[in-house]
């Protein structure tokens, strides 16, 4: 019975980490492919492209700053770019490019690149 | 006597392959750039299938590039992206001896590697580039894309109004070149955009990259209209300047 009971739960906690794990995986890569050129290889807002910019991209592992950002505006900024929350249009509007999953995703996944000890004490960042 | 119809028969013998190597643009293409060039399409649809493209998409040739300006590059490549076709392979983190150690210091990503170097691609003599831009022109996929463009040549503009949409209204400048060393890495030249490119192409590509290339990492930068007119108008205008006198 406890065997049982003990297969049930393995087979649960694996079936709720696998897709998770899968979804972070397809963020990071979408982050590598199309944020990388100007938010940097560890988005420290450092990438290639950025010596021959006039505004500097977001650092997205600047705790202090992402930390006042909410989830929506971060959201906003991905979906519909820079003016859309009153930031530079050197931020394109990403809209196009990511579905509406990837979007919400791609939100998660910068929350870790920034916010990770915030995200374990438990802050609400909607 | 024997020996002018010997002569004759070499000749004859020779001729067909003459002919087939000479004329034979398709022949070239499938012989020597294939190995690299995606030439039947589909564009790749996957963000892995995007990374293992190691040379520009051809299959559209016909409806992206003006035939002069393949005959002139094919004989004299030069590299059109900073960062190489895939600027993926072609980043770093900057090397550690470089490195600003103090605390909270930027460690801009740089390009290394290959790139750095003249660009490696087959250089063709003048008569082969004239019968391979002939084959290029003849792919014409992606048709319905460029149909229902047409650029409009009353919405002119000066180099210093282009300048602002570029730079100021759309950052297309970000990730693209307006003059050598002057702009991003990542995305092809645009000084030399004028001459290279088909307008009807850069009207179709400016306005949904994706429906050419699903997915490429140039966003869709919402652009009206009118600004897609001269937008197109400036890189035209913009290709007939001579950076090549001016850089130095």
């Amino acid at each position: 019975m406890q065997r049982a009971i003990r297969l049930v739960m393995t087979t649960a906690v694996v079936a709720w980490l696998l897709p998770s794990a899968v979804m972070a995986e397809e963020a990071y890569l979408n982050y590598k492919s199309y944020c990388m050129q100007c938010h940097g290889m560890h988005g420290k807002g450092d990438g290639v492209n950025v010596p021959a910019m006039n505004v500097r991209p977001r650092d997205h592992s600047d705790n202090k700053y992402m930390m006042t950002r909410t989830n929506t505006e971060i959201y906003k900024a991905i979906k519909f770019g820079g003016p859309a929350v009153n930031k530079s249009v050197k931020m394109p509007a990403w809209g196009d490019v990511f579905t509406e999953e990837e979007l919400t995703q791609m939100v998660g996944h910068i929350r870790t690149l920034c916010c990770e000890k915030e995200l374990i004490r438990g802050v609400n960042f909607k | 006597m024997k020996r002018v119809l010997f002569s004759i028969l070499l000749a004859v013998a020779i001729s067909p392959a003459l002919v087939s190597a000479g004329e034979d643009g398709t022949e070239i293409l499938n012989q020597r750039c294939a190995e690299c060039h995606n030439l039947t399409g589909p564009a790749p649809q996957t963000i892995r299938d995007l990374w293992k493209r190691d040379a520009p998409d051809l299959f559209y040739a016909g409806n992206k590039f003006r035939r002069e300006w393949l005959v002139s590059w094919l004989q004299k490549p030069e590299r059109l992206r900073p960062a190489g076709v895939n600027y993926l392979r072609t980043i770093n983190s900057t090397p550690k001896k470089h490195q600003d150690t103090k605390k909270d210091a930027k460690q801009f990503d740089v390009l290394w590697g290959a790139v750095l170097k003249p660009l490696r691609h087959d250089i063709l003599t003048g008569a082969e580039a004239e019968v391979v831009a002939d084959a290029l022109m003849q792919l014409k996929a992606n048709e319905e894309q460029v149909a229902g463009m047409m650029l409009d040549t009353s919405k002119t503009v000066t180099l210093e109004q282009g300048e602002v949409l570029i730079d100021k209204v759309y950052g297309c400048q970000s990730c693209h070149q307006i003059e050598p060393g002057f702009g991003g890495y990542t995305g092809p030249e645009l000084y030399t955009a004028g001459s290279r490119l088909q307008p009807e192409f850069m009207l179709s590509y400016i306005k949904r990259p994706r429906n050419w290339d699903p997915k490429i990492w140039m966003p869709n930068g919402n652009v009206k209209p009118e600004d897609l007119q001269k937008i197109v108008n400036y890189l035209i205008l913009l290709a007939k300047e001579d950076y090549h006198a001016t850089s130095d």
